[in-house]
């Protein structure tokens, strides 16, 4: 029974990449998400738009079961990536979360050197053959996150010790190491100068030509940029999601409009 | 004035000053207290310690310096022809403080008054009526000694009045000048604070300094021994018996083989397992399993060690001769290195397990998330974020364990026993460098035989290891520490 259903759902939507609804997250009673709908489609930029505390960290790391390791945290409601489930008993949270990577709000890195930050992703999974693939990787993802000039000299030093922007690119580069079909992206810029945002911006780009990105963002500037799709959240509802443009010029709720016009959040 | 009394006093003065202080500092400004540089309290605290400090310090110096002065004082006085055959000025000074003090006390009980003393002589019997309030003399009073003692007791009364009118004057002279300086732009916190600082530095210097007394004083008599017993034979003979009557083998080498050899088992027992329980209690139990788990096992360190003694005594000596050391033709000791090993691992699990516990738990969620985020495992995250994470305060755990390993006694003495051996076999009994510190300076001892002041060498030897152990786990941790902010 089940299977006709997911075949159903992929013949109907086969660019539909993440479809979530009635999706509940509480903190212990504190009621984070309300009732969210929302699809995601494939080899697009979604932008997820909101006033602080509206829930926007809290549904992104609910797409890669982030949320498993907060102890009050309880998740209701059904959220499939290609169809499948993820709040499924069968599935193994270690290998969603191969494939949907997440850069976090606060940069993380681990306390390792540099390169190590970078290739912990590629040796868990063994995406290298050897030491010169891995310096490969290693290299690559550090370019596609505009931080390559700025450590190639010294990739042996400490992660942590990394200015804050350098280290929010570093994690930028630690999740674009493995390779994920989906990217969720929690205010990647947020401490990067304009010429570094730029840069990842061109990263997000380029990357929506194999997979989905989500990404928060604070600034509407940025979501106007780089996305095709924009959510609105506000005190944990989804409050309107559509193309853009049409959210940016002609948006339907009196909400999402006081706050992209800068009169609530 | 007793000094309880004076520093009473120097306490009510210092808390007036605080209140004068204050209200000085406030009316300056008109009770506007944002016109002031500091806080109010701070001007108040400002007069109290000026009005202590001084007074204290000056207690502090005169009452270590006055008994000193009044000794060379009233010892002078004492002719040559008055100490006895046999005797020295020692014995005859130590015979006028204990008369001096006893008719102190007999004045006040109100048994003598001070008019009476004067007049004492030889005659009366003081001895007599000291020994009626339980003050006992050796010997009869002699007439020097009485005038020595009364000499004895008018310097001190003298130096005791000065001490107190010192003082008061110098508390009165810091309270007046400060309180005089209070003013709305005096830097009053800037002061006390740099007070507080200094007191910080003398904490810091006094257990600083009560180390280096005690390397000293060990150092000293452990050079003493070296002059009696040559430095090769103590720390390269094999051969540990000791024999009062001289003569002896002192080397401290099985000594050392037995101290290593019983830690490094108790090591092997209580750091996996301590160290395994830590990371299941941290990463894996439920909250309430630790809630329950984690006292339980702290209350193994709660235990006094002679309990754990008495337990390798009387339960896992006997059990591992009877079913390990004897069939397998290992001997048939029931005290062992294994027992003692044993059991001293048991007793270190919890300071493995709960301080490795709590470092690891303090290392932030944000860096197992960002593993798990990349498609880690579980057990990827541990061993490779958080365990890096928590190495150093990880090998401080251990360190702990194994100074504590290396400085136990009574497992070993009950556990393997007090035989000095140098062997192989972890089934015969052995014994460690604290147990023979304890038994070369227990029963009649002279302090001046090499078989005592070997002690002293053998706490210098085991000083300077754990001082070792120390340094290497520091640079060790240098070397592969992993940050986290
Ligand atoms: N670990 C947590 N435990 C308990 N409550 C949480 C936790 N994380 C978030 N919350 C609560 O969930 C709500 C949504 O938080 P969330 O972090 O998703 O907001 P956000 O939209 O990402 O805000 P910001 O833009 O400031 O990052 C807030 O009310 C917050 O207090
Ligand atoms: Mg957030």
């Amino acid at each position: 029974m089940k299977d006709t259903r997911h075949e159903q759902r992929d013949t109907t939507m086969n660019d539909v990449k993440i479809s979530a609804s009635g999706v509940q997250v509480y903190y212990g009673d504190n009621h984070a998400i309300k009732d969210v709908d929302v699809e995601i489609k494939d080899k697009t930029v979604t932008a997820f738009i909101g006033p602080s505390g509206c829930g926007k960290s809290t549904f992104l790391r609910c797409l890669n079961r982030m949320n498993d390791t907060i102890d009050v945290a309880r998740i209701e409601g059904d959220i499939r990536i290609d169809g499948e489930d993820i709040y499924d008993p069968n599935v193994d949270p270690v290998q969603l979360r191969a494939k949907v990577g997440m850069v976090f709000q606060k940069p993380n890195p681990f306390p390792k050197s540099i390169y190590d930050n970078v290739a912990y992703g590629p040796k868990i999974h063994g995406l290298a053959r050897n030491k010169a693939e891995l310096d490969e990787i290693v290299e690559k993802s550090l370019r596609r996150a505009a931080i390559w000039n700025e450590v190639k000299d010294r990739l042996q030093a400490a992660g942590t010790g990394l200015s804050g922007g350098q280290q929010q690119r570093l994690c930028i580069a630690r999740a674009v190491a493995t390779n994920p079909e989906v990217l969720l992206m929690d205010e990647p810029c947020s401490a990067l100068d304009p010429i570094a945002t730029s840069q990842v911006e061109e990263l997000i780009d380029e990357l929506r030509t194999n997979y989905s990105v989500v990404i928060v963002t604070h600034s509407m500037q940025q979501a106007a940029r780089v996305s095709q799709k924009t959510a609105f959240f506000h005190l944990g509802n989804l409050v309107e999601y559509g193309d853009t443009d049409q959210i940016f010029t002609n948006p339907r709720d009196k909400r999402t409009e006081s706050y992209i016009t800068g009169r609530i959040g | 004035m007793p000094v309880f009394w004076i520093i009473i006093a120097l306490l009510g003065l210092a808390a007036v000053g605080f209140l004068l202080g204050r209200r000085n500092a406030l009316s300056s400004v008109e009770g506007n207290p944002t016109l002031l540089h500091s806080r109010p309290n701070y001007y108040g605290a400002g007069v109290a310690l000026s009005a202590l400090i001084p007074a204290l310090f000056v207690l502090a110096v005169w009452l270590f310096v006055q008994p000193l002065l009044i000794d060379t004082r009233v010892s002078g006085a004492i002719p040559a022809d008055a100490i006895p055959e046999g005797s020295t000025l020692g014995l005859v000074m130590n015979d006028v403080q204990r008369l001096a003090s006893g008719l102190e006390q007999l004045q006040e009980m109100g048994r003598i008054t001070g008019r009476e003393i004067t007049d004492l002589t030889t005659d009366g019997d003081i001895r007599a009526r000291l020994g009626e309030i339980g003050f006992a003399l050796g010997s009869d009073v002699r007439p020097e000694v009485l005038d020595a003692a009364r000499q004895f007791r008018t310097l001190e009364s003298t130096g005791r009045l000065f001490m107190t009118i010192v003082a008061l004057v110098a508390a009165v002279a810091g309270f007046a000048i400060n309180l005089s300086r209070v003013h709305r732009d005096k830097r009053a916190r800037n002061q006390v604070e740099g007070v507080i600082k200094a007191l910080l530095l003398a904490s810091a210097c006094i257990a600083i300094l009560t180390t280096v007394g005690i390397v000293l004083s060990m150092l000293f008599e452990s050079i003493n021994f070296f002059r009696q017993y040559p430095i090769t034979d103590f720390f390269f003979g094999t051969q540990w018996a000791p024999n009062f009557r001289g003569n002896s083998d002192l080397g401290i080498i099985p000594l050392l083989w037995g101290t290593m050899y019983i830690s490094l088992i108790a090591l092997l027992v209580a750091v996996p397992i301590g160290l395994f329980s830590a990371i299941y209690l941290s990463e894996y139990a439920s909250r309430r399993f630790r809630a329950i788990a984690k006292p339980l096992i702290e209350v193994l360190a709660g235990i006094p060690t002679i309990v754990y003694g008495l337990f390798a005594l009387l339960v896992v000596g006997p059990m591992l001769r009877d079913y390990f050391a004897q069939p397998m033709g290992l001997g048939n000791s029931g005290s062992s290195v294994m027992t003692a090993g044993l059991v001293m691992g048991i007793m270190l699990i919890p300071f493995v397990s709960s301080l490795s516990d709590d470092i690891i738990s303090a290392v932030p969620q944000t860096m197992r998330d960002g593993s798990l985020g990349l498609g880690a495992t579980k057990a990827e995250t541990i061993r490779q974020v958080v365990i890096p994470a928590a190495l150093p305060g990880i090998v401080g755990a251990i360190l702990l364990a194994a100074s504590r390993a290396i400085g136990e006694t009574m497992i070993v003495v009950l556990g393997a026993g007090a035989a000095a051996r140098l062997s192989l076999n972890p089934f015969e009994a052995m014994t460690t460098v604290t147990v023979k510190i304890v038994s070369q300076l227990t029963g009649d001892t002279n302090f001046a035989s090499p078989e005592t002041l070997v002690a002293f060498a053998l706490g210098l030897t085991l000083f300077v290891i754990t001082l070792g152990l120390n340094v290497i786990a520091l640079v060790v941790v240098r070397r592969y520490r992993e940050q986290y902010e």
